[in-house]
């Protein structure tokens, strides 16, 4: 099935994400609204911004056209990643999107504070989790207009 | 009663006489004053008499013989009047004759040189002047005015002395009056307030007792000025034994009295003590008269009361009057105790005394303390309940999230490809799951009624009730239901859980129905007091009696899960809400006919 989009390669979407469960899940969404897209995942924030700034093992990750980032990571977490994303002038294009299990709206007012591009709480139930993955691909990668990148080759 | 009585009259008879005495008095020095003007007048007239006649005899004029006449008018009438000022007075008496008998001699001397002067021109009078005792006359004039006037203050003098002997005894008898009367109505009181706990009623009897002792006072007082004649006229022996049998029985009560007792005076010192003073702060009598009351209660009482500059000592009790105040008591030990003191004032010529009440007050005042802390205790109880029923909830969901989504999954991709046992076992993993994830999400709505409650403002419950129809019109719609309402009243509610109460119990309305159309119809009346009572009223298949109480409780259902959807919490968070407003939820309702849900809110300041 084709993207939807342009006619070029198929979108990328960087998933930050340390539960498996919570992985399969997001993968089997997108597979169930038909987007066919590149799927990478960091499992924390400090394998998020080694790819995202092509570091190490990374030389050759492309720049994702998505970011989807849950907030309780361990090591580094999901509001300091956002923090760099945000701050670093190439990466801050980059459309981020928070996707966690909170609806606190101390979490909810931080994440707009720095600069989150919007702020999704994950449903409980599985039906309204796929449909929200469909809005929010639908939206933010066919809908939308992303800045024209720069691939890495 | 008696006591007070004969008190009472007993001080007005004490009281009366020193009107009486305080009048004469006053009498007396106005008297005094009257003859000290008089005589000054008639030597004034003299003088004036003398410079006259002087005058005419050298110019002739007229005018002046005319102001001498009108000095010899005044002599005469001066000299009339201290007579009959001094009528009582022999000595003034007998030295008059003297003054009228210089003053006569003066007066001729001048009606000869006036006449002289008259008929013989100038040269004559000069000649009659020349004859007569001019100079000596005056002199003597002034010796004999200075005689009378001594002998008049001498009097006077005399007389003050007299009334101030007089008045310290009076003074007396009227301070030991009023302090026994206090004494006893204070003793009375506590005692009293001890058994019946009522100390307002000592200081009404107080108060009533002043009045009337205040009443009795004027208006004998009145009677007295007035002229009528003394109502009472009770020979002094008989009003002394009187007193004296009196001060026996107060002084008994004062000692009787179960809280210590203590008069203070203007300085600060212990005046009068008694028995319960000596045993609870440890002291003998006399270790304790005349000290300073800081002794006993170092702080908190002397400061207030001792007159200070800024305002009398008077004010500063008034404000203390009938409350009590807690202080701490001191021990000859040194160990210190709670007290409550309560004062009254004392009036006294020599400045304020203050009659204080002590009562030891370490019980209470620990178990005050006790159920605070007890009170402490239980809110940071339940505030660590509501945590945990909020945390639990919560931290429950993600799991369950990952084997509700999975099993859904698994019967999704699997159903129809495994046999028909995973089919079925799927199945039930899957209705679990969901059945958990519901009643997890309903135990946080019902712990959100506490922890996300807001504050309870004016709203219009109509409004309200509209919104919540709202939500439920898919409801409505499918069931073809029809919804009623009256006017309905502005209460004080958080309006989203008023939302929710209506959109709960209309929802079950419509749920748990009859085959037919679904009737609900709402309505509101007031209580007669603060509060509207509010009516959901259905046409649905009713509730059993037996289970009126059960219904609110969490999670109770009375239909099996394929009759009915839902987890049975519903009427429990109504409860929830319901008691958070201040009110209570019940239920009225018969099998087959019907229920009548009704919950009390508060009504609205402002509207009446």
């Amino acid at each position: 099935m084709s993207d939807g989009g342009s006619s070029g390669p198929p979108l990328q979407v960087l998933l930050v994400e340390d539960s498996l469960g919570d992985v399969r899940l997001t993968r089997e969404a997108f597979r169930e609204a038909n987007m066919s897209i590149g799927l990478h995942v960091a499992a924390d924030g400090v394998e998020a911004m080694a790819f995202l700034r092509r570091q190490g093992a990374n030389q050759h990750a492309p720049r994702p056209d998505l970011i989807l980032l849950d907030l309780n990571l361990p090591k580094m977490d999901g509001r300091e990643v956002l923090g760099r994303i945000k701050e670093d002038e190439d990466l801050r294009t980059i459309p981020t999107v928070i996707l966690t299990t909170s609806d606190a709206e101390a979490d909810i007012v931080r994440s707009y504070q720095l600069q989150a591009n919007c702020f999704l709480s994950k449903p409980v139930q599985l039906d309204a989790f796929e449909t929200l993955v469909r809005s929010m691909s639908d939206f933010w990668l066919t809908m939308v207009k992303l800045p024209q990148q720069r691939h890495a080759r | 009663m008696g006591v007070a009585v004969s008190t009472v009259l007993a001080a007005g008879v004490i009281s009366y006489r020193a009107l009486v005495v305080s009048i004469e008095s006053r009498q007396q020095v106005r008297h005094t004053h009257e003859v000290l003007e008089r005589l000054e007048d008639v030597r004034l007239s003299v003088a004036k008499i003398e410079a006259n006649y002087r005058a005419f005899a050298l110019t002739g004029e007229e005018s002046y013989l005319q102001a001498y006449r009108a000095s010899v008018l005044r002599v005469a009438e001066g000299e009339a009047a201290v007579r009959g000022l001094t009528t009582d007075n022999p000595t003034q008496q007998r030295m008059l004759p003297l003054l009228e008998e210089v003053t006569e001699r003066e007066i001729q001397m001048a009606s000869l040189v006036n006449d002289r002067r008259r008929v013989g021109g100038l040269g004559a009078a000069v000649d009659a002047m020349a004859k007569g005792p001019a100079q000596p006359t005056i002199d003597e004039l002034q010796t004999v005015v200075q005689g009378l006037e001594q002998e008049e203050m001498r009097l006077l003098a005399q007389r003050n002395a007299d009334y101030k002997r007089r008045v310290t005894e009076v003074k007396f008898f009227l301070v030991l009056r009023t302090f026994l009367a206090l004494a006893i109505v204070m003793a009375a009181g506590w005692s009293v307030e001890r058994e019946s706990g009522r100390r307002e009623k000592a200081e009404a009897a107080l108060l009533d007792c002043e009045g009337r002792y205040r009443a009795s006072v004027e208006r004998l007082q009145e009677s007295a000025s007035s002229g009528s004649g003394a109502k009472s006229h009770v020979p002094r022996e008989d009003a002394e034994r009187q007193l004296a049998r009196m001060e026996g029985r107060y002084r008994g009560l004062l000692e009787a009295a179960p809280d210590a007792m203590v008069v203070v005076n203007s300085n600060g010192q212990i005046v009068l003590l008694n028995l319960q003073t000596e045993k609870q702060f440890g002291y003998r009598r006399d270790e304790l008269l005349w000290q300073k009351v800081t002794t006993i209660v170092p702080n908190g009482f002397a400061e207030r009361l001792v007159a200070d500059g800024l305002r009398s000592a008077e004010e500063a009790l008034a404000q203390k009057i009938g409350t009590g105040i807690e202080l701490t008591g001191r021990r000859k030990n040194g160990s210190v105790f709670p007290i409550e003191i309560m004062l009254s004032p004392l009036g006294s010529p020599d400045g304020v005394l203050v009659t204080a009440a002590i009562r030891d007050i370490t019980a209470r005042v620990a178990a005050e303390a006790d159920l605070l802390q007890k009170v402490e205790e239980l809110n940071r109880s339940n505030e660590e309940l509501a945590q945990f029923a909020y945390i639990a909830s919560h931290d429950l969901q993600e799991p369950l999230r990952m084997v509700a989504s999975y099993t859904q999954l698994l019967s999704r991709q699997y159903k129809g490809r495994l046999d028909a046992d995973a089919d079925e076992f799927i199945a039930y993993a899957v209705d679990g799951a969901s059945r958990m994830q519901r009643l997890i999400q309903d135990l946080l709505l019902y712990s959100r009624v506490g922890t996300k409650g807001r504050d309870l403002l004016d709203t219009a419950s109509e409004t309200t009730l509209k919104h919540a129809l709202l939500n439920l019109r898919g409801a409505i719609e499918e069931s073809g239901a029809l919804v009623t309402h009256d006017p309905l009243p502005t209460v004080r509610a958080d309006e989203l859980q008023l939302t929710q109460l209506f959109q709960n119990l209309i929802g079950n309305a419509i749920k748990y129905q009859n085959p037919g159309i679904p009737r609900v119809h709402v309505s509101a009346h007031r209580d007669g007091g603060e509060k509207w009572m509010f009516s959901v009223q259905d046409n649905g298949l009713g509730i059993d009696s037996k289970y009126f109480e059960r219904i609110f409780g969490m999670f109770q259902r009375l239909h099996k899960r394929e009759e009915f959807d839902g987890t049975g919490i519903g009427l429990a968070i109504c409860k929830k809400i319901v008691e958070r407003h201040g009110g209570a939820i019940s239920v009225e309702s018969q099998v087959g006919r019907g229920s009548t849900f009704t919950f009390g809110l508060a009504a609205s300041q402002a509207t009446p």
